[in-house]
C-alpha cells in the first residue's frame, strides 16, 4: 500500500463503526517479514471480524503455517458495507490485517467455508482485493484461491470460484499443500500443472479437473475426471494422532471484544453419539481424544500467552471426554488462584465435579442449555437422539435445586417424519420444565424462570442420513411456526424461531450442485452480501436470481431424492459411506435407534481404514445420556 | 506500593476505546505474572486507572496509568516484565515507583499537550499562520458541548501555549482537569468559525500530561 493509500485509509477509519476491526496489531500477531518468505497466504474469514477471530480453526491453521519457515499467513476478514463502500470508492484494495498487503498480492488466498449464508462474502472478498471471482478467469500471476472447512464436503456451488478445496482435516494437509505450492514456485510451474500437483495431496480436490454433465430433469447424470491424472473419488483427509498434532501456544489477543474471547482447548474431534440431522457428526468421525496432559500442557501455554481470564472446552460432545471429571478439577485446581474461570459443560459430571461447580457457580451463573431436537419421543428416535423426557426433566431438576433459573431448549422443527403431534410434544416438554422448576421448593430456587424454546428450521445436510430428505416448504415451516407459537403461549416459556427463507437458500447450497454457482454469482452481481445478517439477506434479490439463470430453489430443498440418483458430492469419499447413510435413513424411517458407536461398531465405513478408529480398537463400553450437543 | 506507568499507545491502535484498553492492560498485567493488587470485593479487579481517557482515533506518547502491586517490585523489573508483556502497538516507556498514599494520577492532572497535524494545503496553512493573533485575543468565547448542554465558555485561560511546528501542524498545551477543560476539537472549530472556515482534517497525538508545582506546569509523569 503506498502512502497516499495510507492515508486514505487512515480517513476511512476516521468514518466507519468499529474502526479496529481493520487496524490488526493484536497481542501476539507479529509475523515475518515479508520480504523474507516465499509463500504468503492470506487466511480469509467470509464474515466480520468479531465472528472471525472467534473461531477455532483459524488459530490453529494461521500459527502451523506461520511455523513453516518459508511462508507467512496473514488475516483477512470481511468489511463491513460502511467500509467495503469506502474501499471501493477510494479504489484500494481490500488488505490484510498484518502487513496491509492487498489479497491479489498473495500467492494463497484462502477461505474457510463454515457456512452456507456466507458464500457471497467470499466473491465479495475476492473482488474487493483485485482478485478474479472466478478461477477460469485467473492469469498465471494471480493468486491460487483455496477453500476448506465444513462446508467444503460439498464443494460443487463454489466450483468455478475456487482453485482447489481441502477436504477434511488441515493441520497436515495444510503443510503438504504449502510445501507442494512453494517447490511449484521454484520450479516455475504454470499454474495449471501447480494445481495437477496439488491434486495428488490426499484431501485435495481441484474442480477444474472434473466435468458433470445433467439429465434433462436437473438431475446429475454423470460427474468425472478430465484429466487422467487426478483421483475418480477424493478422500476426505483424517488426521490420525489427534492428540499430538500442532495446537497453537499462542492466540491472538484482540484489542476489542469478540464473540468468544477466551482460551479454547479442543479435547476432542468426532463424535460416536450419530445423531441423524448432525452433519458433524458425521463428517468429523471417527471420535480422537487428546490426552489429559496435552490438553493441560496447551491450558499452561495459552494461559501464559494471552493472560485471558476465562477458558472453555472445546469438541462436538464433551461431556463425552473420557477424562472429563479429572481434567476440570484439575484445571480449577491450577488456575483458582490465577484468577482464570474455567466455563465448562454443565452436564454428566459426577458428583465430586458438581460441588466445585456448585462453588463456581457462587461466582457466576449461566444458563443451562439443552438440545432435545425433538418434542417427541418418537421422532427422537427418528433422528437417533439418545435423549429421553426423563432425561431433560432430569437435568433441569438438578439445576434448579442448585439455584439455576434459567434454561435454553433447542428443538428443529420440519424433521422427517414430524407431524402435529410432535410440535405439541415441544409445548409439553415445555410445560413439564416450568412444571419441574416449580416442583422445587420455594425457599430452595433461584427467582425469575425463564424457559427460552428456540426452534431452527431443519436444513438436510450431505453425508448425514437424510441427504435424500425434501426441506418443508416456506409455507409449511410458516404454518408450523404459528402453531408452535400458538401452544408455546405458556407463563415463563418464550419462543424465538428461524427465518424460514434462509433456511430455504442455506437448503439449495448445502445440497446443490455447479449450477448454484450461477445463482450465487448473479445474487451477488445484484447486491447480495452479509446474508447472515438480517439486516442485509434480501430474499427477493435471491428469487430473481434464480430466475436469471433459470432454476428453481425447490428443486434443491423441497424434492425427495431417490437413493439412485447421483448426488452431486458422491464423489467425495468422507469416511462414513453412501451405504451407511443409506441404512440409517431406514431405520429412521422405520423409528429404529442405532447404538453410540463404543458400545460396538456400526461399519459406518470409517472402519475400511485400518488404524484410523481408536474405538475399534477398544471393547464396547457403557454410554451414558448426552443431552447438551 | 504503586507503579506508574507512562504508556504509549501507537497510532496503529489509535480506535481501540478506553474500556479496551482497560483490558488490553489487564490482559498484559496477568501475561507479565507481576504481583498487581486486586479490590477486596465480591468481584474482585484489578486496582488499575489511567490519569485520563484518550479520545477514539487519538494516539498517546505518553499516558500515564497507576497500578497498585501486592508486592514491592524494581521500577527495573516491572519495566522489564510489562515490556515483554504488551502487545506490539504499546510501548512502556518508563516506570515509576510511588507510595500508597501518593496521589492518583488523575487527581494531579491539570492539562495536556497535543500534537495537531493538519492535511497539507493552503488552508492548513493559513490555519496554522493565524495561530499568533488567535491567542493574542483577549478573550475567547466558545460554546462547550457537554452532557447536559451547551454552555458558554472562555478559552483564553484554558490555553498554556500555541505554537506552529512548520508550515502545516502545531502543538497546544490544553487545561484538562475537573475546573476546565479544552478538547483539541474545540480549539479546532473556535479557531476555524474566527477563519470563517470549516473545520480542518487533523490527526492530533497526545504528546504529554502535566500537573503543577508553584503555579507552573510540570510533567505529570514526575509529579
Amino acid at each position: 500500500m503506498n502512502a497516499q493509500q495510507e492515508r486514505a485509509v487512515e480517513r476511512i477509519l476516521e468514518r466507519v463503526e468499529k474502526p479496529a476491526r481493520y487496524t490488526g496489531g493484536e497481542m501476539n500477531t507479529e509475523v515475518k517479514p515479508w520480504e523474507d518468505t516465499e509463500v504468503h497466504m492470506a487466511f480469509c474469514f467470509p464474515d466480520i471480524y468479531e465472528i472471525g477471530m472467534s473461531y477455532l480453526g483459524m488459530k490453529i491453521l494461521w500459527s502451523i503455517i506461520n511455523r513453516l519457515p518459508y511462508a507467512v499467513c496473514e488475516r483477512v476478514f470481511m468489511p463491513w458495507t460502511d467500509f467495503s463502500d469506502a474501499l471501493r470508492r477510494e479504489d484500494i484494495p481490500l488488505f490484510s490485517l498484518e502487513s496491509r498487503k492487498a489479497l491479489r498480492q498473495f500467492e494463497v488466498v484462502g477461505f474457510t467455508l463454515q457456512y452456507e449464508m456466507s458464500f457471497t462474502n467470499i466473491l465479495e472478498m475476492l473482488d474487493l482485493g483485485g482478485v478474479p471471482v472466478y478461477a477460469a478467469d485467473r492469469a498465471e500471476t494471480d493468486p491460487l484461491v483455496i477453500a476448506g472447512g465444513p462446508c467444503a464436503c460439498n464443494p460443487e456451488p463454489l466450483a468455478p470460484f475456487i482453485d482447489a478445496f481441502q477436504i477434511g482435516d488441515g493441520e497436515e494437509m495444510m503443510v503438504e499443500f504449502l510445501d507442494a505450492v512453494r517447490d511449484c514456485r521454484r520450479e516455475g510451474l504454470s499454474r495449471r500443472d501447480t494445481l495437477l500437483r496439488l491434486a495428488q495431496i490426499e484431501g485435495v480436490y481441484v474442480p477444474a479437473f472434473y466435468r458433470a454433465e445433467y439429465h434433462e430433469d436437473g438431475t446429475l447424470a454423470a460427474f468425472y475426471p478430465i484429466e487422467p491424472r487426478v483421483p475418480a473419488v477424493v478422500r476426505r483427509r483424517i488426521l490420525k494422532d489427534f492428540s499430538n498434532a500442532q495446537y497453537p501456544d499462542k492466540f491472538p489477543v484482540p484489542y476489542t471484544e469478540i464473540v468468544h474471547d477466551r482460551i479454547v482447548l479442543e479435547i476432542m474431534r468426532g463424535c460416536t453419539r450419530g445423531c441423524r440431522v448432525c452433519q458433524a457428526g458425521m463428517i468429523y468421525r471417527p471420535v480422537r481424544e487428546r490426552t489429559m496432559e496435552k490438553v493441560l500442557e496447551h491450558a499452561e501455554n495459552l494461559e501464559t500467552s494471552t493472560g485471558y481470564e476465562e477458558m472453555s472446552l472445546s469438541s462436538l460432545s464433551s461431556g463425552d471426554y473420557t477424562c472429563l471429571s479429572p481434567l476440570i478439577l484439575e484445571l480449577m485446581k491450577q488456575y483458582r488462584d490465577k484468577r482464570v474461570g474455567v466455563s465448562m459443560p454443565s452436564m454428566r459430571v459426577d458428583n465430586i465435579v458438581k460441588q466445585s461447580l456448585e462453588e463456581l457457580s457462587k461466582i457466576r451463573k449461566s444458563g443451562l442449555t439443552l438440545a432435545p431436537e425433538a418434542g417427541t419421543q418418537r421422532l427422537r428416535d427418528v433422528i437417533n437422539k439418545g435423549v429421553t423426557e426423563e432425561d431433560v426433566l432430569r437435568a433441569v431438576t438438578d439445576a434448579f435445586e442448585s439455584g439455576w433459573s434459567t434454561v435454553k431448549l433447542y428443538f428443529m422443527m420440519g424433521l422427517p417424519t414430524e407431524t402435529d403431534d410432535d410440535l405439541r410434544g415441544i409445548a409439553q416438554l415445555a410445560q413439564k420444565v416450568v412444571g419441574a422448576y416449580f416442583a422445587v421448593p420455594k425457599d430452595k430456587r433461584a427467582r425469575g424462570l425463564r424457559v427460552t424454546c428456540s426452534a431452527s428450521v431443519f436444513v438436510p445436510k450431505p453425508f448425514t442420513p437424510f441427504q435424500w430428505a425434501a426441506q418443508d416448504t416456506i409455507d409449511v415451516v410458516r404454518v408450523k411456526q404459528s402453531a408452535l407459537r400458538d401452544y408455546l403461549k405458556i407463563k415463563g416459556v418464550t419462543f424465538n424461531w428461524h427465518d424460514s427463507t434462509t433456511s430455504y437458500l442455506e437448503a439449495c447450497f448445502a445440497r446443490g450442485d455447479r449450477r448454484m454457482a450461477a445463482v450465487l454469482y448473479e445474487a451477488w452481481k445484484r447486491g447480495c452480501k452479509l446474508d447472515g445478517w438480517s439486516e442485509h439477506f434480501r430474499y427477493d434479490t435471491w428469487l430473481e436470481a434464480f430466475d436469471a439463470v433459470g432454476l428453481d430453489p425447490a428443486f434443491y430443498a423441497n424434492r425427495e431424492r431417490p437413493y439412485e440418483e447421483l448426488l452431486p458430492w458422491a464423489f467425495i469419499d468422507m469416511g462414513v459411506t453412501q451405504e451407511f447413510l443409506r441404512r440409517e435413513n431406514e431405520r429412521a424411517l422405520h423409528g429404529r435407534t442405532t447404538k453410540d458407536c463404543r458400545q460396538g461398531c456400526n461399519a459406518c465405513g470409517i472402519e475400511r481404514y485400518p488404524g484410523v478408529c481408536p474405538n475399534l480398537s477398544m471393547p464396547p463400553r457403557k454410554v451414558e445420556v448426552s443431552i447438551e450437543c | 506500593m504503586k507503579m506508574w506507568i507512562v504508556l504509549e499507545k501507537r497510532p496503529r491502535i489509535r480506535f481501540i476505546g478506553h474500556l479496551d484498553m482497560l483490558r488490553t492492560m489487564q490482559r498484559a498485567l496477568r501475561r507479565s505474572g507481576l504481583p498487581v493488587r486486586y479490590s477486596n470485593g465480591f468481584n474482585p479487579h484489578m486496582l488499575l486507572n489511567f490519569a485520563a481517557p484518550l479520545s477514539l482515533g487519538m494516539p498517546g506518547r505518553r499516558e500515564v496509568v497507576e497500578v497498585a502491586l501486592a508486592e514491592d517490585v524494581s521500577e527495573r523489573e516491572f519495566t522489564e516484565r510489562l515490556t515483554q508483556s504488551l502487545p506490539p502497538e504499546l510501548r512502556c516507556v518508563r516506570c515509576r515507583a510511588v507510595d500508597d498514599l501518593h496521589p492518583a494520577p488523575m487527581a494531579l492532572l491539570r492539562a495536556a499537550g497535543y500534537h495537531f497535524e493538519l492535511t497539507e494545503g493552503e488552508d492548513a496553512a493559513g490555519f496554522v499562520r493565524f495561530l499568533p493573533e488567535y491567542w493574542a485575543l483577549p478573550e475567547i468565547p466558545a460554546i462547550r458541548k457537554t452532557k447536559t448542554g451547551e454552555k458558554p465558555c472562555d478559552l483564553k485561560p484554558l490555553i498554556h501555549v500555541l505554537q506552529a511546528d512548520g508550515a502545516y501542524a502545531f502543538d497546544a498545551v490544553l487545561a484538562l482537569c475537573e475546573a476546565g477543560t479544552c478538547k483539541p476539537d474545540l480549539l479546532l472549530t473556535s479557531m476555524a468559525e474566527r477563519l470563517g472556515i470549516s473545520k480542518p482534517e487533523a490527526l492530533v497525538t497526545r504528546t504529554q500530561l502535566f500537573a503543577e508545582r508553584d503555579g507552573k506546569l510540570i510533567p505529570l509523569e514526575e509529579a
